[in-house]
């Protein structure tokens, strides 16, 4: 992770040198310098060369990084001999992370340590590295580049995003910084931050392993929030560092190091997409599989066909992203369409996506079935069932609280009737949930789905009432009010998709409907987490 | 086909056939579409004609035919229309909607016309249109001369598998159904029983025999399930005492109620797997005579009836005629809440 390696130059190491007569009345800074080498004996900060210098652990701020280049820095109590002579005998040294300087600065200790750090260019030196590390959760807010731009700076100026193939490097800056924004909201970042601030009020206080299993909850609480705050740390602070390196590079007209970090920037972006995605579907059970089912509005044969369309548009969404898509239960409208529908999206996240298309979504165009040509609107309801696989618990359903129902002719039945109508209905009579499924040419099969169907129905019955908070996901069909109009079509008089929740739009309705789905998806979904984060505000 | 087919051109039932057709025509199973080769070329948008025209026949028939005898109707025929479409294309998935291209059918489009003007003039069920009925998690190869499996049978799969799980030995043990059909019985068991569970299936009609056999090979259970011709336990001699299990669903439509059968199943399927005599207990009390005897103690059997009357006749005859033979005598309702199957253990 920690990749960007500075080329050992002569103008380079004169770039780095501090003057270290030149005091500042700012703060103190405190950092160390950890100094790494294979081999150990000439390691700067063994005990015994550390007597007189401070040393290093890792930080060398950007505030230091500006300092040092206009040769006022801070009060740095390093020789410029020495530290060159560090940068000649290392020839080479790695920018990252945090660090305090312990000794030199008596009475600093707690002073904050703006970013930058030299370090050394083996993992082990990262390692080492790590381990001298120690941040608290203010300090993670400071992140920023020399000249003082944070991610959320960079969220905010708008800098276009294209194609990752376009060598671009603000575009890549852009499109991380916009990543790591995402996954910071879906890890509740300021809660996050405000527990390690406890947790770790906590952690100090001397009586704390009288309790030990307490002191082991709270310390193993506050290790995996820290381990999640540092990976998001380090994420940031790479980012930052190849801006500066870039910026630095130009300057320089070093055009090695800044493809260098360009390559590292792009690298960064494929991998952080990766975790955003994670971020955005890491919901309890965004995995699944699931059921969509849509119901055509008021309005008769147009908002049947309508139904239709959107039926079809979310089993060529799910093709596309390689589901697989089964059809459990349709009920065709009298003229064209359908009166509901029913498919099983089956593969992983389906869940996770479709979710967010829980609601209503509105039609407006000019009607095939009207004569008149006129202009209607069209309503389909649409909802979502996960499809809990084995690893969740389910509700237990006793086979004596169902009534099943096949549709069959009356009479006497067995060899007397011949017939393909195979539906099975299942009721579930305490809850008055059912299932219908004809699909199959069995009743055996439609049986089996139509229990898959009511089971999934049942657990979401269940997994509503336990997390009222994500209502709005587990709606089922007869909860969802026609009012709740989540996105409109307009086919006329002009073309355009667009999210009423988002303002997310495009203007192929075409696309849209052959299954172009995902844009929309996973706007409302980081739409939501700003949600989230919103109310998470308003409860601190 | 060709029974089927003389049949429903002359208008007339069948009457029962055993031997009365060479038997070189009958030993050959015919393969339903869905597993025929794709040899027949047509364009999408002759398919859609196609498909209008059906579905303006399936429209036109309303719900006369199930006014008339509980027949489908337009709705049911729709799907029908969709399965016969998908059972002919080469990609079932394949939606014939897009523009016009050229694709592969299983059947021709002629024959495709031909077939669905039968399904509505006269009444042809679908699943000898199409040549297979889905049942329970199988797909039955079916064709005149052999009676379409019914959904309510399917409950006897069920009922022998919870013995089997209740009992471990039954599964290990020799089973038998009488009166196979296209054999759905004995597969839908074959598949339930251990590594030593056996099954024979016997029906007096040769065709049902050779549908059987074509069956039963598909699944791969030529070790499992030997199939056997000839009249009831007339082919089991020499197995007395030693089933663990008779099923069995017999004819037993009362001669009476033949004559007023819903034209699917009056016209076209085979009386020999129907008719049960006068009252319908004919073969059915021959089966309880033939279980008391072929039946292992400890043994389980299973029939299906015509319902509440013939159950309780049955178990009437068990407790009178064959006291002391059977213990645990029980009537079975179906989905329908019909009393449809009797169950006992021999003793
Ligand atoms: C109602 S069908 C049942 C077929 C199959 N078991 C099923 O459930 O789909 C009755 C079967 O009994 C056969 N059958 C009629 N008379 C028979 C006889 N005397 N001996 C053996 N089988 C007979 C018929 O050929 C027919 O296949």
């Amino acid at each position: 992770m920690l990749s960007l390696i500075l080329k050992k130059s002569s103008h380079r190491s004169s770039l780095v040198s501090p003057n270290p007569c030149t005091s500042t009345n700012l703060i103190a800074l405190l950092f160390s310098f950890l100094l790494v080498d294979k081999d150990s004996s000439r390691r700067p900060n063994s005990p015994t060369s550390c007597q007189k210098h401070s040393i290093l652990a890792s930080a060398l701020s950007s505030f230091l990084l500006n300092t040092i280049r206009n040769q006022s820095g801070p009060h740095l109590c390093l020789s410029k001999s020495r530290y060159n002579s560090y940068l000649n005998w290392r020839g080479k040294v790695l920018v990252s992370g945090f660090g305090v300087l312990k000794r030199q600065f008596g009475g600093c200790h707690s002073a904050l340590l703006p970013r930058f750090v030299l370090s050394c260019s083996s993992n082990q030196g990262l390692e080492n590295l790590r381990r001298f590390c120690s941040f608290s959760a203010r300090e993670a807010a400071k992140l920023s580049t020399s000249d003082g731009l944070t991610v959320d700076g960079i969220v905010a100026s708008k800098w276009a995003i294209v194609d990752e193939s376009e060598s671009d490097w603000k575009s890549h800056a852009a499109a991380i910084a916009q990543s790591i924004q995402i996954v910071k909201k879906r890890l509740q970042w300021r809660k996050l931050i405000v527990r390690l601030g406890l947790l770790s009020s906590e952690l100090n206080k001397p009586d704390l392993w009288d309790d030990p299993e307490h002191a082991g909850r709270i310390s193993r609480e506050h290790g995996s929030l820290m381990g999640k705050m540092k990976e998001v740390n380090a994420f940031e602070q790479e980012l930052l560092e190849h801006i500066d390196m870039i910026k630095l590079a130009r300057e320089e007209d070093d055009i090695d190091v800044e493809s260098e970090s360009l390559k590292a920037l792009l690298q960064m972006r494929i991998n952080i997409k990766e975790k955003e995605l994670e971020a955005l579907l890491s919901g309890e059970h965004d995995t699944c599989c699931c059921y969509i089912e849509v119901q055509a509005g008021a309005g008769g044969t147009e908002s049947m066909d309508w139904a239709e369309m959107v039926t079809k548009m979310y089993k060529l969404w799910a093709e596309r992203r390689g589901y697989t898509v089964t059809v459990v239960d349709q009920m065709p409208g009298e003229i064209a369409g359908i009166k509901r529908a029913t498919i099983k999206v089956y593969g992983e996240y389906a869940y996770g996506y479709a979710k967010a298309e829980v609601g209503v979504h509105r039609l407006v165009r000019i009607s095939p079935f009207d004569s008149g040509k006129r202009r209607h609107t069209s309503f389909a309801a649409v909802a979502v069932i996960p499809i809990l696989g084995d690893g969740f618990t389910h509700v237990q359903i006793n086979e004596s609280d169902l009534r099943i129902e096949r549709f069959r002719a009356g009479g006497a039945g067995g060899q007397h009737v011949n017939t393909t109508e195979s539906a099975v209905r299942i009721v579930h009579v305490p809850t008055g949930v059912t299932a219908t499924c004809q699909n199959e040419r069995s009743q055996h099969l439609n049986k089996a789905s139509a229990m898959e169907v009511l089971q999934s129905r049942l657990d979401q019955l269940e997994m509503a009432r336990r997390e009222q908070m994500n209502a709005q996901h587990t709606q089922s069909l007869t909860n969802i009010s026609w009012g709740n109009q989540i996105r409109t079509y307009v086919l006329h008089p002009y073309r355009m998709v667009k999210d009423l929740r988002t303002n997310y739009e495009v203007y192929d309705p075409d696309s849209v409907l052959e299954g172009e789905l995902d844009d929309f998806m996973l706007s409302y979904l980081s739409a939501y987490l700003d949600e989230d984060e919103k109310k998470i505000s308003v409860s601190l | 086909m060709k029974l089927g087919l003389t049949r429903a051109c002359f208008g007339c039932r069948p009457i029962c056939y055993t031997t009365s057709l060479p038997s070189s025509t009958l030993n050959k199973p015919q393969i339903p579409i869905f597993l025929r080769p794709p040899a027949y070329s047509a364009t999408s948008l002759d398919l859609r004609k196609w498909h209008e025209w059906a579905k303006g026949l399936a429209v036109s028939v309303g719900s006369s035919f199930a006014d008339a005898d509980n027949g489908p109707d337009t709705n049911l025929l729709c799907r029908e229309l969709n399965w016969l479409l998908q059972d002919s294309l080469e990609d079932p998935k394949h939606d014939i909607r897009q523009s016009n291209e050229s694709l592969m059918l299983r059947t021709s489009l002629d024959d495709l016309y031909h077939l669905w003007k039968q399904r509505i003039e006269q009444r042809r069920p679908f699943q000898y249109i199409v040549g297979c009925e889905h049942w329970r998690d199988l797909v039955l190869s079916v064709q005149e001369g052999v009676l379409i499996p019914r959904p309510e049978t399917e409950l006897i799969v069920d009922m022998a598998f919870d013995e089997i799980s209740k009992n471990e030995s039954l599964g290990q043990g020799l089973w038998a159904d009488m009166g196979t059909g296209s054999g759905a019985l004995a597969i839908g068991i074959g598949r339930t029983l251990g590594t030593r569970g056996r099954v024979i299936a016997t029906d007096l009609s040769p065709v049902a025999v050779s549908v059987t056999t074509y069956n039963v090979s598909r699944y791969g259970l030529q070790d499992v399930i030997e199939v056997k011709q000839g009249s009831w336990f007339e082919p089991l001699k020499g197995f007395e005492g030693k089933f663990a299990g008779i099923v069995s669903n017999p004819p037993y439509i009362p001669s009476e109620h033949i004559p007023k059968l819903q034209a699917e199943v009056g016209r076209h399927e085979p009386t020999l797997a129907l008719d049960g005599g006068v009252g319908g207990m004919d073969y059915l009390i021959h089966l309880c005579s033939g279980a008391a005897t072929m039946l292992r103690g400890g043994g389980f059997f299973m029939f299906e009836t015509n319902g509440e009357e013939q159950c309780k006749l049955i178990i009437d005859f068990m407790k009178n005629e064959l006291a002391g033979r059977f213990c645990n005598l029980n009537a079975v309702p179906d989905f329908s809440d019909i009393q449809r199957f009797v169950t006992g253990v021999r003793r």
